[in-house]
């Protein structure tokens, strides 16, 4: 070996120990980032196993504290998990037997639970099923549930789970109160049957008597002296005072069994249609001072409301020229009517006492005392008020509301 | 046009019947009054069918048939149909008055309190009636 060869040998040697030590130190550098970085991902896991157990246990609680039912069961109706409440609900131990789905469902509602299920699958959940289920003991119960599928890591649907509150006393209520409803829709109709069958049956021998009256004074004209004619006139005006009662009577108990809607009501053709009900004497004139609004009631109600104020009206005036004014306030919430005569006026102390029922102020065989009770009645259903200021012998003014 | 009339009443009540013959008599019209105080009395008249009425009155409050149900009655019968039947009621009753008109019904009268008010309508009834033609049947 040359002196040469043994120079390249040994730089060769040199440089290769060189490299090794370098290699060995980026080892070295390496196994210790190696060493830091699984020490950092040992507590990392740690870490994740802490906030797993916590979100397990937060789960637990919610699955054990949740007052509704909750149910998880399998894509075929296999039920893997009820909580207690599920367990007091359906009555099943599922520990002890499987239990399937399908077993749960009440006949009837057998159709819907299949298209419930079916939007399930669809669309990944469905709210508002509401329907009845058999329970273990076969007791029918009210459901309502709330459902979504439960996926796994590749995204595929592996189970479905349920939130199921017991309806059941809702459902009864419910119903309940629709019976209750129909029965007090026909024992209303079977009442106002009841009313116009009691008027007919009084209003017939007013009729009869009527007729009978009249014969007697038409067949016994010659014979009659001026007294028994006076008297023949008065039965007729009993007559007619009671058959004016038992309308009365009848118009009072009709309102409010009405099956119409309310609708929107203009009151200025309300007011002028009046004057074809309502006989005015020529010497009162009625004023309507604005134009009245349009508001949301039921209109014949409404026309009698009208009709039986300003005929009250019409009625009591005493003067040479009668007026009578309508006039109409507004306010942000209902409109403030006034219907004001120069009429006899009502005392302070009848002010109250008008407005209940056979309450008549008067003798006359118009007054029955059932039309300020009627028109009452008619703003009672309407809610609204009626008050009145008056000074004897010179005015009456009627206010009332109607709300907007 | 006929001067004569032949109408059937059908009225229970004594005095309402009383009332239209008088009415008839102190009017002095020539119309015919058959009287029948129930539907089933007046489904015997009804029977004889050579011997119909022109129009009828009936009444609503009867006991056994009721006059709605006579009425529903005589609309089913394919000859009995055609006679004008006219309502005399005490009724005013929307239900009753809807229910008639429903059925079918040639008028519907309310009997007023008032006798001579009664005699005004019985005399404007009879005078429209006399003056239309008539299916001869």
């Amino acid at each position: 070996m040359s002196r040469n060869e043994i120079d390249i040998l040994k730089r060769a040697l040199q440089r290769e120990k060189a490299a090794r030590k370098a290699a060995e130190r980026i080892l070295e550098d390496k196994s210790r980032e190696l060493y830091l970085t699984s020490e950092e991902l040992k507590t990392t896991n740690l870490k994740l196993e802490e906030l797993l157990d916590e979100k397990s246990t937060q789960l637990q609680g919610v699955f054990e504290n949740i007052i509704d039912a909750y149910v998880v069961m399998d894509l075929k109706g296999n039920i893997l998990k009820f909580n207690d409440p599920a367990i007091a609900l359906f009555g099943y131990d599922i520990d002890k037997a499987p239990v399937n789905v399908l077993r749960l469902i009440y006949k009837k509602d057998y159709k819907y639970a299949m298209q419930s299920f079916k939007n399930l699958k669809k669309n990944g959940f469905f709210t508002n099923y509401s329907a009845r289920i058999y329970t273990k003991s076969k007791a029918v119960k009210w459901v309502h549930i709330n459902a979504s599928l439960i996926f796994n890591k590749q995204k595929k649907p592996i189970a479905a789970q349920g939130i199921v509150r017991d309806i059941t006393e809702l459902k009864n209520l419910e119903l309940q109160k629709e019976l209750l409803l129909k029965k007090l829709e026909k024992s209303n109709d079977e009442l106002q049957e009841y009313a116009h069958i009691v008027s007919h049956d009084l209003k017939s021998p007013l009729r009869s008597i009527d007729a009978l009256v009249s014969w007697i004074k038409e067949d016994n004209k010659a014979h009659l002296n001026a007294a028994s004619l006076q008297n023949f006139d008065l039965i007729s005006n009993t007559l007619e005072k009671m058959e004016h009662l038992i309308s009365g009577i009848l118009n009072y108990s009709s309102i409010g069994f009405d099956s119409v809607k309310k609708e929107a009501v203009d009151l200025n053709t309300i007011v002028q249609n009046l004057n074809t009900i309502l006989i005015v004497p020529e010497h009162i004139t009625i004023n309507l001072k604005t134009k009245l609004p349009i508001v949301k009631g039921f209109k014949t109600k409404l026309e009698q409301l009208f009709q039986n104020l300003i005929g009250n009206a019409i009625k009591f005036i005493d003067k040479e020229k009668g007026f009578i004014e309508i006039d109409v306030k507004e306010t942000p919430s209902y409109y403030e009517f006034s219907i004001k005569d120069n009429g006899i006026g009502i005392d302070k102390k009848y002010h109250e006492k008008i407005f209940k029922i056979f309450n008549s102020l008067t003798k006359r065989k118009d007054s029955t005392g059932i039309g300020l009770s009627i028109v009452k009645k008619i703003l009672d259903i309407h809610h609204g008020e009626i008050w009145l200021e008056s000074v004897v012998g010179e005015f009456t003014t009627f206010y009332f509301t109607l709300k907007k | 046009m006929i001067n004569t009339l032949k109408v059937l009443l059908i009225e229970d009540d004594t005095i309402e019947v009383m009332k239209l013959n008088r009415t008839i008599s102190s009017l002095a019209l020539k119309h015919e009054i058959i009287e029948a105080n129930n539907g089933e009395d007046a489904l015997k008249i009804l029977e004889q069918k050579e011997n119909l009425p022109h129009i009828i009155l009936l009444d609503l409050n009867m006991p056994k048939i009721n006059g709605i149900e006579f009425l529903s009655i005589l609309k089913e019968d394919e000859i009995l149909k055609h006679i004008p039947t006219i309502i005399l009621t005490t009724s005013n009753n929307q239900k009753d008055l809807l229910e008639c008109y429903k059925i079918g019904i040639a008028g519907y009268i309310l009997k007023p309190l008032k006798y001579e008010a009664y005699v005004s309508k019985i005399e404007k009834l009879l005078a429209y009636w006399s003056i239309n033609e008539l299916i001869k049947i």
